[in-house]
């Protein structure tokens, strides 16, 4: 039998994106609230998810387990 | 050895013959192989590889060459090492009594029984580089000093001269009801696990000179678990941080990072190797240990001075090896017969060259050697089984007795470690998890949020812990320990970071959920976007790209300012995810505008998205901090032209002075020479209110009499347009 062929789906694709993914929207608030891992962040993509201005993961990384957090760097 | 060995050894050995000169090569195949007829290069060196393989023909080749040639060749099978200094061989040729140390080692070379090291073993050498650095003779090679000459002995051709007697004689004792001490091995591999553990959190900085900057100085030097005394050691070993360090550094469990060392991954034998693969790691680096000396520790005489050490350690390890089952011998002997022969020493008549204090406090605590004491209470030394199998005199490797439950996991988070049941693995696996705290017969770790968090990060994950506790524990884990590693795991879950992710944007959310059914390991954002952490887990068969963004370059230009100057026209193919916020910072989505005759022409099948400026959106963006200067910038990053005047009047609006609306006279003059007359003629100049073109003037209301009057005076002819009024020149 035959399968009949998929199409491929039409996608744009970004590359090399640096993002944080909150477990909810009320972290990501708090995570913006604070001024100086704010200026690290260049915008906001949905309610849990920050869009991190490229080169500076690191900084936000350590700025995060300064804040307490323990982020999982995927 | 294995197949997997064999196949690098052949490769290895194809590329350096490729690099001698074919006269070099020829001559060596003679000795070798001693071929009959004259054959091609790489043909010869298929017969000389395929040779070297052929134990009765390397029995052959060594049994034609001095004596001094299979003694060295026999001391580096009994090394377990493959890779020598040129000059570790011949201080070690000198102290069996050969006063021209390298003549037997040149032998060798010439007779391709030893390889010179062009590039380290296992590693492809640059062919565009081969051409340069061709050898042409083993005397010329020998010869170079940067970097200094390396030799690699393939351990099939090593392990023929196994067995060839040494020159070499000492005195041994007899000691019939000795007590025996015997160390577990582990001392030193759980002192460079918390080495390695503590430059995680800050790593050791070196200074230019080769030692240690201040702070870290003081570290290695102060530590309360790297600078206490070994456990199991019988003589005081001088600055044992320092060693750690250097040990570490020369089994690259630290790698050098510029002037820093970080910790690396831990090697292989730390994974699931057991504890003699990775004392014989230990053992082989000690002869790359030139930071620290057993007699002086880290106080060097001065950085770059030559390093006697490492053949004095593999002599020492050669000497011990002899010393049978039932013998004994002192420290003291084997230090003396080490002296007095050495080059570097001899002569010198040293009051000690450490070699004592070597084999009490490092060899002994590394399991090496099995310790008593005589009568008089001097210690002496034999191998150990494990000493006699790594010392090349044993084909077996001794099985060391291992107990699982070595663990006690106690409620305040603390973990006692027996070390009787430690392994490299736990050792490994203990210092990602829990931070050491004392070390000893029994050691103790702590677990803590960043400890586990540390763990969680190097790839472990609750089960693997919980399961590495429970399996190692003497008994079941705390419930408080238990919700401890689950609240700090869950805690670490809140917050993902791709630092470099591929997101996937669809045009629909039905199209999304497609791709995820055909497998895309991708994570849901939105409902039209995904991310999936690297590109390398990307089929993109399923996909046909409409666009690719790489966020490491600069913005992409996208954006067309129609010529109304308001509306925005995105290029969807080439536009990025920030833009769209970024715009909606100062302007909204729009339907796309109706064509007219000044709209700007374009593909049909472009994909675009329009957004148009208003005041609205103009003071919304005000009072979100927006600046014109980042307008500006905006404008010519994204579109490549200056902010429209359109958008940039919505934008100043507020910040705009009043507009007067006023009724104005304007004289309109024919040529623009009587305008500017008008403005500079005293008698009209004060008349003119202001200019508002080449050829327009304003004037008040109330002074048209007076303007018709100087008209008049000047002979310039003047009406009101709509109005019979006129005045005509006088002559």
């Amino acid at each position: 039998m035959i399968e009949k062929a998929q199409t491929r789906i039409p996608v744009k694709l970004h590359r090399n994106v640096a993002l944080i993914q909150t477990e909810d929207a009320l972290l990501a608030q708090e995570l913006l609230a604070h001024r100086k891992l704010a200026q690290e962040i260049v915008g906001r993509l949905a309610d849990n998810v920050l869009l991190v201005r490229a080169g500076r993961v690191d900084a936000v990384v350590q700025e995060l387990q300064r804040m307490g957090h323990t982020p999982q760097v995927m | 050895m294995s197949s997997e060995v064999a196949m690098v050894w052949d490769t290895h050995t194809r590329h350096t013959l490729n690099r001698y000169d074919e006269a070099l090569l020829r001559q060596v195949a003679h000795n070798l192989c001693k071929p009959r007829n004259q054959w091609p290069v790489h043909e010869l060196i298929d017969r000389m590889c395929a040779g070297l393989t052929n134990a009765a023909m390397v029995d052959r080749r060594l049994k034609e060459l001095p004596v001094a040639c299979r003694q060295i060749m026999a001391i580096i099978h009994q090394s377990r090492q493959t890779r020598w200094s040129i000059s570790v061989l011949v201080e070690t040729l000198a102290m069996l009594g050969y006063d021209d140390g390298l003549a037997p080692v040149t032998a060798l070379l010439q007779s391709g029984l030893l390889l010179p090291e062009l590039a380290p073993l296992g590693t492809d050498p640059d062919e565009r580089s081969a051409a340069r650095s061709r050898v042409k003779n083993i005397e010329s090679w020998l010869t170079r000093s940067d970097p200094i000459p390396v030799v690699l002995a393939p351990p099939t051709i090593a392990k023929r001269a196994h067995g060839e007697p040494l020159p070499i004689e000492f005195a041994t004792e007899a000691n019939d009801n000795p007590r025996i001490f015997e160390a577990d091995g582990l001392e030193w591999p759980m002192r460079l696990a918390v080495l390695w553990q503590q430059t995680l959190a800050a790593p050791l900085r070196k200074t230019q000179q080769g030692g240690f900057f201040k702070r870290d100085h003081e570290r290695l030097r102060g530590d309360p678990l790297l600078c206490a005394a070994p456990t199991e050691a019988l003589a005081e070993v001088p600055d044992p941080g320092f060693f750690t360090a250097a040990l570490a550094e020369a089994t690259g469990l630290l790698r050098a990072e510029g002037a820093e060392l970080h910790p690396g991954d831990l090697p292989g034998s730390w994974q699931s190797s057991p504890l003699p693969t990775l004392l014989v790691e230990l053992w082989n680096a000690l002869a790359r240990v030139s930071q620290w000396s057993p007699v002086a520790g880290a106080d060097l005489p001065e950085a770059g001075a030559a390093n006697p050490y490492a053949s004095a350690y593999l002599m020492a390890g050669v000497l011990i090896a002899q010393v049978r089952d039932d013998a004994w011998v002192s420290p003291n002997t084997i230090e003396e017969w080490i002296v007095t022969r050495h080059p570097f020493w001899r002569g010198r008549k040293p009051a000690s060259i450490g070699i004592a204090t070597f084999l009490l406090g490092v060899a002994h605590t590394m399991r090496l050697l099995q310790a008593t004491k005589n009568a008089e209470g001097a210690w002496l030394v034999r191998p150990s089984p494990l000493g006699r199998w790594l010392l090349g005199g044993a084909d077996q490797q001794p099985v060391v007795a291992t107990f699982k439950q070595t663990l006690l996991v106690q409620p305040n988070l603390e973990i006692l470690a027996y070390r009787q049941g430690l392994t490299p693995e736990l050792l490994a696996r203990l210092s990602k998890i829990a931070t050491w705290k004392t070390l000893g017969a029994a050691c103790t770790l702590q677990l803590e949020p960043a400890s586990v968090y540390r763990a969680l990060e190097m790839g472990e994950s609750l089960p693997s812990v919980t399961q590495m506790l429970e399996g190692h524990g003497m008994k079941a884990i705390p419930t408080a320990v238990l919700d401890s590693l689950k609240t700090w795991s869950n805690k670490r879950d809140r917050i993902r970071i791709y630092p470099a992710g591929a997101i996937f944007e669809f045009a629909s959310p039905a199209e999304m959920n497609d791709a995820i059914a055909r497998g895309l390991q991708a994570v849901r954002l939105t409902d039209r976007l995904a991310i999936v952490p690297g590109e390398n887990e990307i089929d993109y068969k399923h996909f046909r790209l409409m666009g690719t963004r790489d966020y490491t370059l600069p913005p992409e230009k996208c954006v067309e300012i129609e010529p109304d100057g308001v509306t925005l026209s995105v290029n969807l193919s080439r536009s990025d995810l920030l833009l769209d916020m970024e715009m909606l910072r100062f302007a909204e989505p729009t339907v796309a505008p109706a064509p007219t005759s000044t709209s700007i022409a374009r593909p049909a099948a472009q994909a675009r998205r329009y957004y148009r400026v208003t005041p609205a959106t103009m003071l919304t963006a005000r009072q979100q901090g927006v600046t014109l200067s980042y307008l500006e910038h905006w404008f010519v990053q994204r579109s490549g032209y200056s902010i429209p005047a359109a958008a940039q009047l919505l934008f100043a609006g507020p910040e705009s002075p009043t507009a007067t609306l006023k009724r104005q006279f304007v004289l309109h003059v024919n040529e623009l020479r009587l305008a500017d007359g008008l403005q500079q003629w005293p008698r009209t100049r004060d008349i003119i209110t202001a200019r508002l073109g080449p050829t327009a003037l304003v004037v008040d209301e109330a002074n048209i009499t007076a303007l018709a009057d100087r008209l008049k005076e000047a002979n310039i002819a003047f009406e009101i347009a709509g109005q019979a009024t006129t005045s005509e020149p006088e002559a």
